[in-house]
């Protein structure tokens, strides 16, 4: 039934998995050419390319483009991913985020960009999986709020903006430095404040 | 030059936020290399960074996965790099020939899916009307998860288990979902409802324990103030509670 890629694991276990299933395991299997799995995988992450695509560049056929370019290169480049090294939600989101800014340097992001944290209406059916995504943007937008301004301001103009940082002290009126270090400073009380919550 | 590598250390965040371009970036990169810590708080920043990516899910336009999925069957895979080829030995050369079985399988494989899942609907819901509630159901369901207010609200039960409610004050509707509460036992079931100082209104029966996942229950004006609280009542539910609330989330905002 399964494919010869899948023979290691126990039969079916290709099928009838929803979504939450590991990520790292999924990649492994899309790794050996496993079109199931990666079926999986963009069920549960094309939803997240295409938001931080359109997030970034705004205009949707355009954003369409960079998140098919991303689906194709998480299938291409699978068997580069190590677990490692971070993990897979990292993987992708850090190949769609670049795909994203990498196209707006590469037309000059001159139109300035209108900046809303606000989160569109989520892909997918599946509720549980819903439930999680509606837990992690309170998540996020609380330990956003628990940010100095200047490190929320530079934070979003950097990441849901996709500007450089030298951009970002621009239109923030401040210093290299303290661009450099407030991105830095925030990111990290990002990271502890979503540990604990 | 420890005073230019600490000044290459502050941008570890600018970094993994892909705000970093140019030859600083090339000389970030050379200076990562060789630098534990920094590589070690980059890859902690960009899970960071991957979780702001995460909360920006939108539904992609709906012809985009045929036609990855297509492009994916005609696209030839990148062997692993060389570095992990030393820990996993040679790697096989079938894999061209793996796609053309792969497809058919898994088109046979949905296929028997969908079926089930025919068969399965209409055992379960076996009129159209019944069929449209339960789909609006759904959809109300989804906008509450995805409304831009929503407010999540978790409680342990006293019988065990967890429940969680998602509540949006826009919407004035909350999504409540339970899991791994025991059956309440006896033919008896759990109920939800919506109290406050006027009293308490029913706002469904929650599904059994062994339906899995437990199917979500929306309750429909919600006011600030109000609690939503799960009982246990005798088969078919009550008009009023009879027991003591096992779970009392507060629906203020």
């Amino acid at each position: 039934m399964n494919t010869p890629s899948t023979s290691a694991l126990p039969d079916g276990a290709g099928q009838a998995e929803g979504p939450g299933q590991d990520l790292g395991a999924l990649l492994a299997r899309v790794a050996r050419g496993d079109h199931e799995a990666f079926e999986a995988i963009y069920d549960q992450l094309a939803g997240p390319v295409y938001g931080v695509a359109r997030k970034v560049l705004r205009d949707p056929a355009q954003s369409e483009e960079v998140a098919q370019e991303v689906m194709l290169d998480v299938w291409r480049s699978a068997s580069r991913f190590d677990a490692g090294r971070g993990s897979a939600v990292a993987w992708v989101m850090t190949i769609a985020h670049r795909r994203a800014v990498d196209r707006v340097r590469a037309e000059n992001a001159s139109v300035a960009r209108e900046q809303k944290l606000a989160p569109g209406p989520v892909s997918g059916e599946d509720v549980a999986q819903l439930v999680e995504m509606a837990l992690d943007r309170q998540r996020v937008r609380r330990c956003m709020s628990s940010l100095t301004t200047l490190q929320a301001e530079a934070i979003k103009l950097a990441y849901y903006g996709g500007y450089t940082y030298p951009q970002v002290a621009g239109l923030l009126g401040v210093a290299l430095g303290t661009v450099k270090t407030r991105v830095r400073d925030g990111l990290i009380r990002m990271r502890d404040c979503m540990e604990v919550t | 030059m420890s005073v230019a590598g600490h000044e290459l250390h502050l941008l570890t965040g600018a970094y993994a936020a892909d705000a970093v371009t140019g030859a600083e970036l090339a000389e970030f990169e050379k200076h990562l290399a060789g630098c534990a810590t920094c590589a070690e708080e980059v890859r902690g920043l960009r899970e960071t960074a991957a979780r702001l990516g995460m909360v920006t899910a939108i539904a992609p336009p709906p012809g985009m996965k045929d036609q990855v999925l297509a492009a994916a069957s005609r696209t030839r895979q990148l062997p692993p790099s060389s570095r992990k080829l030393v820990a996993l030995g040679a790697p096989r050369a079938t894999r061209r020939i793996r796609h053309a079985v792969s497809r058919p399988a898994a088109v046979a494989a949905m296929s028997a899916m969908a079926a089930a899942v025919v068969v399965l609907a209409v055992f379960q819901v076996n009129t159209r009307d019944q069929l449209k509630q339960a789909q609006a159901g759904d959809r109300a369901i989804a906008a509450v998860l995805a409304a831009p207010d929503a407010r999540i609200e978790m409680g342990t039960p006293s019988v065990g288990g967890t429940v969680t409610a998602v509540i949006s004050r826009s919407d004035s509707q909350a999504v409540v979902t339970t899991a791994d509460m025991p059956d309440p036992g006896g033919g008896k079931v759990y109920q939800l409802w919506v109290i406050n100082a006027v009293g308490a209104r029913s706002a469904g029966l929650m599904s059994g324990s062994r339906v899995n996942p437990p199917s979500p229950v929306l309750a429909d004006d919600v006011k600030p103030g109000d609690w939503l609280g799960i009982t246990i009542e005798p088969a078919g539910g009550s008009s009023r509670p009879t027991t003591t609330p096992v779970v009392l989330l507060s629906a203020h905002a």
